[in-house]
């Protein structure tokens, strides 16, 4: 059954230098008919079903205008939300006003990520960002006045040339906002990026890792939940758990991916077929197999790792028949902890070394 | 075709002085092959062969000659020309009544040239001196006459070809009739039919060369193996042209290929001779020696499961070359594979080639050894062809290593560099003679060992390709030796293991860890390596612990790429050894061999 439902905006004001996802330049003209497109795909594909997340990603949905805001929200209203129903929206600070605030509550979103990214003014100005950090404060105030207190910020480190004082600082002035949830990532280097043909090095793998430690260590009074995610008081991103848990899901608009009736699918990134009506990229039948695969690879980013149980439910084989773990746990690459399989905490920075033994060991034919 | 009207001849040269071409142009002339089908170099069917340029199995071709109103067939039988496979210009000579010994008119006479036309001389053969290749322009063909002259040749035996142009071809070939005598032996007696080659053919069995001696053999006939005491049915007579004709008998002094639905490999020995059974020889033909093996290594499938696989190559491989050895061995980090034999380095790259491609097997090897001798404080002697065979230290008295003499000829330029590298490479220096004011004769005597490790390599770069160099084995001295482990881990990586002498086992050492360092990607835990001789330590380097390997983005749109990614990196991890919990790379077995101190 889907619970979920990803809708992608691809429009942003500027282009960030490290981003690979799909993403076009705000152009008025477009945002209307991409939107009419959008209405449709969902018309011709969403089965009714009542929804338990949903997520407006992008891009930069907060770029849209206040009455396109509203289209899109127009559009949004046709699906079935649960009584308690998480809606988040993704937002960063150049775009973001009081007013489209108002906007998202009155539609009922209960959850904002803003992309922050970093304090520093110079890795700012070679991502292509800009951040007034008074009106990051002044905003994230408003937000709370007004009830919506489910916050991420997101925030990027291991820039190339970035020393670790600098991601301190950043972690320090994450913490003084008080949010209840953060994403980390560090940096990676995608091919068919700005960033990418300036010939860019990244910070070595070491000084990579000891970052990343640092910021755990520095977030430690959040739970640290998945590989990069952290959140304060249960706020979990419940719709973001739906992809670790390898649950189905929607996935509309441009360049979107979507997960139903066993098929992994990807959109279109092409806004001309966008537009004509030519949605579906590539889609990938998953097999038995290929299920159980994605179940490891995800289950395992998650401090609650693979629950043997629903694995058995699920699957009906045992865990242990089709992916023999007693040995990795043996050598401390992998704890049992009562029903569930879990990456130990000090190895999650090595979890793909760890998963592909695990997988590497498939008994399923 | 009567006996007077036969010629057998084969090609020596010295590596690249254009044997095969000469030989495409022979071919050419006598109309075997239309020149718009001639491929490149047309008796080297393997494709290694083509690809190298070296000839490394041997070819017998029929060509029909026209001259002075008779009818003449010329049997061309094509030799390797590189140093290991000398034994291989041996078989083929034994085949033969003459020989061309090409010279390269821009060269001149080489290491191998002489190592040739000795080896040819030994086996009684007329030998034609052919200086090819004179449409160059650097060709300085008074200063190889001169050369040849030396060498015991008169100028008026010279020939003088271009095989690119086919100047000097006609010439050449009334000069084998001319020259090269007829073979002679009894039609009417007891067959006696030399085995001078034999491969495997997958529908018809092994195919064997034959040069008839004596009498006569005929589809239908029931042969005898005279060594291995083999009989079978003569199935087939053949001979190629280069196509291949079906005959219905050989006689004295002709050559062919004979098959006999013959499955089991190890009934045919090179140089056994055939006899009839109804009416047998008193006794076969001299035959020859086998070359015995000079270096030794470990081959091993990299997918355990194609040990089977592997053993049937080398069988296969072991029919046409007697003087590849295979012994199966066990190591524990390789699992199961064989000892293998090779008379020299190229051979074992050709081998290790021809396993990969033709049987597509991919190997493992382990680096190369000679065999040793080894004194044990009892009295007995022991013979070590791997470093794991090496008898512990306690019992050692002394040991003894292989030394060859080398011949390096080089222009006088490089005199300086080359001594230097032979007293480098432990060399004890015999000699020196000028052959011209440019050219020079250095001989040395050196541990073979060291000719095994990079001695060739170097010996070009320090020369820029200008040197060549021939060596024969003149036995063993003693020396220091000791084997030299290679830990991961804490734990001896026996295919690792290498026996060197003393003196130089810490540089060896210090130059191995830090190659493997940077061959052995990143693992889990930090992972000592060491060199080690007994228990005592003498290099250590660590494989730092591998900090970052994360999928650190994993959404929804993620999803199927970041799976992918780890599958790809799961068919890495395949492809690499798994030493205790160490995963090692391929390239790192070889490591210790081409560890040359850049």
């Amino acid at each position: 059954m889907i619970r979920s439902c990803y809708i992608h905006i691809p429009f942003c004001k500027k282009i960030c230098s490290y981003c690979d996802f799909c993403k076009l330049f705000y152009d008025t003209g477009y945002v209307l008919s991409y939107l009419d497109s959008l209405d449709e795909e969902i018309l011709k594909n969403y089965q009714e079903e009542e929804l338990n997340t949903i997520y407006i990603g992008g891009g930069t949905p907060s770029c849209l205008s206040i009455c396109e805001l509203k289209y899109l929200f127009s559009i949004l209203s046709r699906f079935k939300r649960s009584k308690d129903c998480e809606i988040t929206i993704e937002a960063n600070f150049d775009s973001i006003t009081k007013e489209k605030i108002d906007l998202f509550l009155e539609f009922g979103i209960n959850r904002i990520s803003f992309g922050m990214e970093t304090t520093h003014e110079w890795i700012l100005k070679k991502m292509n960002r800009s951040l007034d950090l008074s009106y990051v404060k002044e905003i994230i105030c408003y937000c709370r006045e007004k009830g919506l207190t489910n916050i991420n910020l997101d925030l990027m480190y291991a820039f190339p040339g970035e020393s670790i004082q600098e991601v301190e600082e950043d972690v320090s002035f994450l913490l003084s906002l008080d949010v209840n949830h953060i994403s980390t990532y560090s940096l990676i280097l995608e091919e068919h990026t700005s960033l990418y043909l300036q010939h860019s090095s990244l910070v070595d793998e070491d000084m990579d890792a000891r970052m990343y430690q640092r910021i755990c260590e520095m977030l430690k009074d959040y739970v640290h939940y998945e590989t990069s995610n952290f959140a304060k008081d249960g706020k979990y991103s419940r719709h973001n758990l739906c992809y670790w848990n390898n649950w189905e899901y929607y996935g509309f608009g441009l360049g979107a991916s979507g997960y139903i009736l066993n098929i992994r699918y990807a959109n279109t990134r092409s806004m001309t077929h966008y537009l004509q009506g030519n949605y579906r990229y590539q889609e990938e039948k998953l097999s038995t197999y290929d299920k159980m695969e994605y179940e490891v690879i995800l289950n395992l980013r998650t401090k609650w790792g693979i629950s043997k149980n629903k694995f058995f439910q699920f699957y009906g084989k045992n865990l242990e028949e089709v992916y023999p773990y007693q040995k990795l746990i043996d050598q401390g690459y992998l704890i049992e902890k009562d029903d569930n399989i879990i990456i130990p905490y000090s190895y999650w920075y090595l979890s793909n070394e760890i998963i592909v033994k695990l997988l590497e060991g498939c008994c399923y034919e | 075709m009567r006996q007077e009207n036969i010629r057998n001849f084969c090609i020596i040269a010295h590596i690249d002085h254009g044997k095969s071409t000469l030989a495409d142009r022979i071919l050419e002339k006598t109309g075997a092959i239309e020149k718009r089908e001639l491929k490149n170099q047309m008796l080297d069917s393997m494709d290694i062969e083509r690809e190298r340029g070296i000839t490394i199995k041997l070819n017998a071709v029929q060509l029909t000659y026209h001259h002075d109103g008779e009818e003449y067939y010329f049997h061309l039988i094509d030799t390797p020309g590189h140093v290991d496979f000398s034994y291989e210009v041996s078989r083929s000579l034994a085949a033969c009544e003459g020989a061309l010994l090409v010279v390269d008119a821009t060269q001149g006479v080489e290491a191998q040239t002489l190592a040739n036309l000795y080896l040819a001389l030994d086996n009684n053969l007329t030998v034609i001196p052919v200086v090819n290749k004179i449409d160059l322009p650097s060709a300085d063909l008074p200063k190889v006459e001169e050369e040849l002259e030396n060498i015991g040749f008169s100028k008026e035996e010279i020939i003088f070809t271009s095989a690119k142009t086919g100047e000097g071809i006609d010439t050449l070939l009334e000069a084998i009739i001319e020259k090269i005598p007829a073979p002679t032996g009894d039609v009417h007696k007891a067959l006696k039919a030399l085995i001078f080659d034999s491969l495997f053919d997958a529908y018809r069995g092994v195919i064997i060369s034959i040069r008839v001696m004596e009498g006569e053999v005929k589809v239908g006939d029931v042969i005898r193996m005279m060594a291995t005491g083999a009989t079978y049915d003569v199935v087939g007579l053949s001979i190629d042209t280069p196509k291949e004709k079906a005959i219905s008998s050989l006689k004295a002094g002709e050559v062919g290929y004979l098959s006999a639905s013959i499955k089991s490999i190890s009934d045919v020995e090179v140089g056994d001779t055939i006899t009839l059974q109804s009416d047998p020889a008193a006794e076969a033909l001299p035959g020859y020696q086998p070359m015995k093996p000079m270096v030794y290594s470990g081959l091993y499938p990299i997918d355990a499961s194609k040990f089977e696989d592997l053993r049937d190559a080398l069988d296969k491989l072991k029919l046409n070359d007697a003087s590849l050895t295979a012994e199966p061995e066990t190591s524990k980090a390789l699992g199961f594979g064989f000892r293998c034999g090779f008379l020299g380095l190229l051979h074992m790259e050709v081998i290790e080639e021809r396993i990969e491609r033709e049987f597509g097997i991919d190997l493992i090897a382990t680096s190369p050894s000679v065999i040793y001798e080894v004194l044990l404080t009892d009295g007995s002697k022991v013979m070590v062809d791997s470093p794991t065979k090496m008898p512990k230290r306690e019992v050692v008295s002394k040991t003894f290593e292989p030394y060859v003499k080398t011949s390096i000829f080089t222009p006088s330029d490089y005199i300086g560099p080359i001594m230097e590298l032979c007293q480098d490479k432990r060399g004890t220096f015999i000699n020196m003679e000028y052959l011209d004011q440019m050219r020079v004769m250095i001989h040395y005597e050196l541990p073979l060992s060291e000719i095994v490790y990079d001695f060739f390599d170097k010996l070009k770069s320090f020369t820029k390709g200008y040197a060549s160099f021939d060596y024969e084995l003149i036995g063993y001295k003693e020396s220091n030796l000791v084997k030299m482990d290679i830990l991961l881990n804490g734990e001896v990586v026996d295919a690792l293991s290498v026996i060197v002498h003393k003196d130089f086992a810490y540089n060896r050492g210090k130059v191995v860890v830090e190659k493997l360092k940077e061959i052995i990607p990143r693992q889990m835990f930090e992972v000592p390596i060491q060199a080690a001789i007994g228990t005592h330590v003498i290099a250590r380097t660590d494989i730092k612990a591998l900090r970052k390997n994360v999928l650190a983005k994993c959404y929804g749109g993620d999803v199927s790429r970041k799976k992918k990614l780890l599958e790809k990196q799961k068919e890495g991890k395949k492809r690499m050894k798994k030493i205790g919990s160490v995963e090692v790379p391929q390239e790192a077995f070889l490591s210790i061999l081409s560890t040359g101190d850049k």
